[in-house]
């Protein structure tokens, strides 16, 4: 335990109180595992962490994709962080705010965040309550192309009590927002004052956080270089450089890793069908790492072939995901029924079991009375059991389980004709506005730690229907809506638990997609690398960036 | 030369012109567009991926929205990529020491390569070393790049590992020795079908110089066969092959697009592959007009070059 | 193309003459071949395998070459190479045929207008042209095919407006320089309409070398489907082509290099085929080229 830092280390009382999960306990988080360390050694060597994407938007507030966010771990800092237990640690938060230690009122409507008042910028600005409110207005402001406005739109009359204390009201109570405020990164106030067009700064190319390392240079298509604040208040950073490198293959990023270009690889990570070898590999670590995503089939219920649920359910049980796993992802992924990642406080390990059987489909198609014609294709009040499914052109791990599909459901008498498009356009309005007929897309339904998914179930988030969100599968029911309703204003995670549960049930039974598999995925680094620590409440590897070291 | 130096430089704008209308028109009649890239983004919903489109213009008519960016072209404002909101032509700058890299040492070993085999072949003509050039030629010609790449990539790095797989040099360690290392294979690939136009070209050529009646007059002056090939066949043949030059830029430029792709090089091809992945529209029509003004100057510098060597050559 | 009558008058050489020359070009006898055995393989080579291309096959996947029946081994979903690369070629075949029937099309039609008008019109015509060529076709391709629903149909008119523009230019100074020969002045005081001399009196004299340019358009269609099928935006699978069968390859490059070998070798036999003979082909109808 020497290892972390007498600030970071969160206390027994501080861990049992911490909000928005409940399974207390384990007091220090996993993160922080590993072996002594001294705690003021000065940082040396370099780490190279490889991505198959490249990261280009350094400011986080701007739309941007997964990727960027590898580079945010490492210069900015959230309030609070949230680790792989799912539990949050505080960061710029002197505590993280909880309805027991009375950051949060017992209505959920008023949050108080004391903050640290040690921190500096990486140019050595103080860092104050001031830019906690600026972070949380930027997100909010229209004239701003805001990656994400649900959540902090709910905020209200946020005051600066003292530099070191923010505080302000919820305009409804709104559990989730904890773990919205946990991917929130704070930006400092001052590099914007001035500035006219906040979508173009010289920020966006040059960022000033907090966090672990600092900005030195980025050689656009290639390289982001950073170097270590050695005035960092958390953990580390234990090591001089971090560089960011972008490798557009992953079968060249597997090769490099294999090489030792790079010492770690990260996201898109070493393909399933490299981890027999990797594993062998010397001097190398491969991690098999639970990530939050959930592949699924997407069956849009506005096209008529969906609406009767005796397809829905004839098509999952025509679904071999067996096989399918076994075979192409060799056996990696994790099986699941559920959305809700199976790490997940909140996971429902109790739902009736997929059974792969073409028999039990083609009698729920019987008896729902789809009948075969003429071509073998089945047929109901002149209606067709044919259908595209389209996913990204190119991904060919995922044409290849789309051709294997079409084989299964071809035995039922469901054609089902592969439609692929270019990602521009796949992701486009055709997902967006609810054109596709079925897709296999795989998404990551939570926010971080948090149980909501109001975004993607909600009858108010149909874009096809002017709502506001990805609910494309066009999933109507009002006790899902009751429920998600039901389970953003309840603030203890024991009590929460039931409404989530039982919409994992009704999901599983109404079945608007058809769920296949939760992700597996293989970061890998050097050995003598410590502290890379997969955690399924973040959307890249690098969150605790800073913990990395040689030994 | 004033007057075909501007009839030639009007000629060139009208073809930019054209080219970015055939561009344009692509990229913004398509589905899709640069706000498909955050569909999955927790959160984000249609209607406000279609406010910041609209903040940054993309809801206008298309043909606004062209004579606004041609508006912004003559000023010398390329616009700015809607990834990072970087100058465009920044962007270009930051990719093009690669690509030219690539392009410079493979036709390095393709002229090399190239004119010796022309000649050697045109002047043993039908001889098996010809025949066997002849034939190598075509079938360079029909290997397709990217796959030779492959190719060389299982024999070269996977089965043997003399030779990088992919990218530029080795981080951390930017030696020269490093460059070449990772440059060899690429533009050897890259080289391949290049030595095979350049051979059949300088063969053509050669053959056409060597009956021509000055080399058989300094044949006849007595000068040894040797002293007539470099001197008399070999300068005069060139000279087309400048002017060869500058017509296959195009090709030459495509052809680093394909190679960058299999060696992960980071130059403008892979710059052109992302920004199409991200339909980055200011990106994507920088490079387009990019190319073309540098195919443009190619073939303008080969006339100008030709004419200056060739004093046969007059231009009106 | 085939049908076209041979020239009967100005540059080109009579029918048998071009006939003798063009057998007498051995590469161009062999490339001939390769086309018709490629050709003839894959119209009959899919009856003749055990296997049926789109059949799945997961315990077999990865075999490789010469694995019981599986000749060329099997690809990663247990389907045999064989069969899916004899179906490919009538795609990549046909895309590439098809390809240079239009763009062969488009490109006399302009060559021919642009040649014989000359002028203005002429002039813009083949400054399109010349816009067309100045920047790499392979970036015009791929920025059409990324935003395009990929079907083969698509991808031939695709690969066809980034390829009629050689045509195009050849057709055009051919015409240029016929225009102005004694057989079309004659016509012209004939009276006869610019159509007819254009498409009947010009047209056939230009045969030669749109015959010529439409074998290497095809050879060059087929290398552009291979590319953007390997970069994802081509042919859609489950319809296999020799391009997106190279699709993935690379990532197997290590453990099953058969799967970029086999297709990669069928392409480059097939462009070579047209190569040599489009090659055979342009001595065969040059007067001028000796061949002793």
């Amino acid at each position: 335990m020497s290892d972390v830092p007498a600030s970071f280390r969160p206390t027994r009382r501080q861990t049992l109180g911490l909000f928005g999960l409940g399974a207390a306990g384990l007091v220090i988080p996993q993160a922080f595992g590993g072996v002594a360390f001294a705690q003021d050694a000065a940082p040396k060597g370099q780490i190279v962490l490889g991505f198959s994407q490249e990261p280009t938007v350094f400011n986080p507030h701007l739309l941007h994709i997964e990727v960027d966010e590898g580079v945010y771990f490492a210069i900015f800092d959230p309030l609070f962080g949230v680790d792989a237990e799912g539990k949050f640690y505080p960061l710029l938060a002197a505590e993280v705010p909880t309805v027991e230690n009375g950051g949060i009122s017992a209505d959920g409507l008023t949050w108080k965040v004391k903050l640290r008042d040690d921190v500096k910028w990486h140019d050595g600005t103080p860092f104050t309550a001031e830019d906690v409110k600026f972070t949380l207005e930027l997100l909010v402001n229209p004239d701003f192309r805001s990656w994400r406005r649900a959540g902090h739109e709910l905020v209200q009359e946020l005051t600066v009590v003292s530099p070191t204390e923010i505080s302000w009201k919820m305009s409804a109570p709104y559990a989730p927002y904890a773990s919205i405020l946990a991917s929130t990164f704070i930006v400092p106030k001052h590099a914007f004052d001035g500035q006219a067009d906040l979508n173009a700064t010289p920020f966006n190319n040059a960022p000033i956080g907090t966090g672990p390392f600092k900005w030195v240079k980025r050689v656009a298509g290639d390289y982001i270089e950073m170097e270590a604040n050695t005035d960092y208040v958390g953990d580390g950073p234990y090591v001089e450089k971090l560089i960011i490198k972008y490798i557009p293959d992953m079968t060249v990023l597997y090769t490099q890793f294999k090489t030792g270009d790079i010492d770690v690889i990260g996201l898109q990570w070493i393909t399933a069908d490299h981890y027999d070898e990797a594993k062998a590999l010397p001097d190398r670590v491969v991690i098999k790492a639970p990530n939050p995503t959930v592949e699924s089939i997407g069956l849009n219920l506005g096209k008529p072939v969906f609406q009767d649920k005796a397809v829905r359910q004839a098509l999952y049980a025509a679904l071999d995901k067996t096989t399918l796993i076994d075979a192409l992802y060799y056996g990696l992924p994790l099986p699941t029924e559920s959305y809700m990642p199976q790490q997940s406080f909140y996971y429902n390990p109790d739902l009736p079991k997929h059974e792969f059987s073409t028999e039990k489909a083609n009698a729920i198609l019987d008896e729902a009375g789809w009948v075969k014609g003429g071509d073998g294709i089945r047929e109901k009040d002149g209606v067709r059991l044919a259908f595209t499914n389209s996913t990204t052109a190119g991904n060919h791990l995922r044409e290849q389980a789309q051709q294997f599909i079409q084989q299964t459901f071809a035995e039922i008498g469901a054609e089902m004709t592969i439609h692929n498009l270019p990602p521009a356009v796949m992701w486009g309005d055709y997902w967006m506005l609810s054109q596709y007929d079925s897709t296999i897309v795989g998404i990551a339904f939570l926010t971080g730690p948090d149980p909501d998914t109001a975004d993607y179930f909600s009858s108010k988030s149909i874009s096809a229907k002017g709502g506001a969100g990805q609910n494309t599968f066009q999933w109507e029911n009002e006790d899902v809506d009751r429920l998600l309703a039901e389970g953003a204003k309840i603030f203890v995670p024991e009590e929460r638990k039931v409404p989530y549960l039982e919409l994992q049930e009704l999901a599983r039974e109404e079945l608007p997609f058809l769920p296949m598999f939760q992700y597996t995925v293989l970061p890998g680094t050097k050995t003598g690398i410590e502290g890379l620590v997969p955690n399924v409440n973040v959307r890249v590897d690098s969150w605790n960036v800073g913990s990395w070291r040689w030994v | 030369m004033l007057r075909f130096l501007l009839g030639r430089l009007g000629q060139s704008l009208i073809l930019l012109f054209i080219v970015s209308l055939i561009g344009f028109s692509v990229l913004l009649l398509a589905p899709g567009g640069p706000m498909s890239q955050f569909a999955l983004t927790p959160g984000i919903s249609k209607a406000e991926l279609d406010k910041i489109a609209a903040q940054m213009g993309l809801d206008r008519p298309i043909l606004v929205q062209y004579a606004d960016w041609l508006w912004g072209l003559v000023r010398g404002d390329w616009g700015n990529s809607f990834r990072d909101g970087r100058p465009v032509l920044e962007i270009i700058g930051g990719h093009l020491f690669a690509t030219l890299l690539l392009m410079g040492s493979s036709t390095v070993i393709a002229v090399g390569l190239g004119t010796w085999i022309g000649i050697k072949g045109a002047v043993k003509r039908y001889s098996m070393f010809d025949y066997a050039a002849t034939v190598g030629a075509m079938i360079a010609l029909s290997i397709p790049t990217f796959w030779f790449g492959l190719v060389s990539i299982y024999i070269f790095s996977l089965r043997l590992g003399w030779l990088p797989a992919g990218n530029m040099f080795t981080i951390g360690d930017q030696t020269v020795l490093d460059y070449l290392h990772h440059l060899i294979m690429p533009s050897m690939v890259l080289a391949l079908v290049n030595v095979a136009i350049w051979s059949r070209y300088m063969r053509t050529a050669t053959l056409e110089v060597i009956n021509q009646d000055f080399v058989k007059t300094a044949r006849a002056k007595g000068l040894s066969p040797r002293r007539v090939l470099m001197k008399h066949v070999v300068g005069n043949a060139l000279i087309p092959m400048i002017t060869l030059a500058g017509l296959q830029l195009p090709t030459l430029l495509g052809g680093a697009l394909v190679t960058e792709t299999v060696f992960t090089w980071p130059g403008m091809g892979r710059l052109f592959l992302d920004s199409l992945g991200y339909s980055d529209y200011p990106v994507i029509m920088g490079l387009l007009m990019f190319s073309a003004i540098l195919v443009i100057i190619g073939n303008l510098a080969a006339d100008l070059i030709t004419a200056f060597v060739d004093p046969r050559i007059r231009l009106a | 193309m085939t049908e076209l009558p041979l020239p009967t008058y100005g540059t080109a050489p009579p029918r048998n003459r071009t006939l003798r020359r063009f057998l007498r070009h051995r590469l161009a006898v062999v490339g001939l071949a390769i086309i018709v055995i490629l050709t003839v393989a894959c119209i009959v080579g899919p009856w003749l395998l055990p296997y049926d291309q789109l059949y799945i096959d997961l315990r077999a996947r990865f075999a490789p070459p010469m694995t019981g029946a599986h000749i060329f081994g099997t690809d990663p979903l247990g389907r045999d190479i064989a069969a899916r690369l004899f179906m490919a070629g009538r795609v990549s075949l046909l895309v590439g045929f098809m390809a240079m029937v239009i763009s062969t099309i488009v490109g006399t039609f302009v060559g021919v207008v642009a040649g014989y008008h000359g002028g203005r019109l002429g002039a813009v015509l083949m400054r399109i042209v010349d816009g067309f060529l100045s920047f790499p076709a392979i970036f015009l391709l791929l920025t059409l095919a990324a935003f395009v629903k990929p079907s083969p149909f698509m991808i031939t008119v695709i690969i066809a407006v980034t390829s009629w523009m050689q045509v195009a230019r050849v057709v055009e100074a051919e015409v240029r320089s016929l225009r102005e020969r004694d057989f079309i002045l004659a016509a012209r005081m004939l009276g006869l309409s610019s159509s007819h001399i254009m498409f009947r009196e010009l047209l056939p004299n230009v045969a030669g070398p749109i015959i010529v340019s439409a074998t290497l358009t095809i050879a060059n269609a087929i290398l552009l489907e291979a590319y953007i099928s390997f970069l994802g935006y081509g042919i859609q699978p489950p319809l296999p082509s020799w391009g997106n069968m190279l699709n993935g390859a690379q990532q197997y490059l290590a453990t099953a290099p058969w799967l970029a070998i086999v297709p990669g070798v069928a392409i480059t036999l097939a462009v070579t085929g047209f190569n040599f003979v489009g090659d055979g082909l342009r001595d065969a109808l040059d007067a001028r080229s000796d061949l002793s």
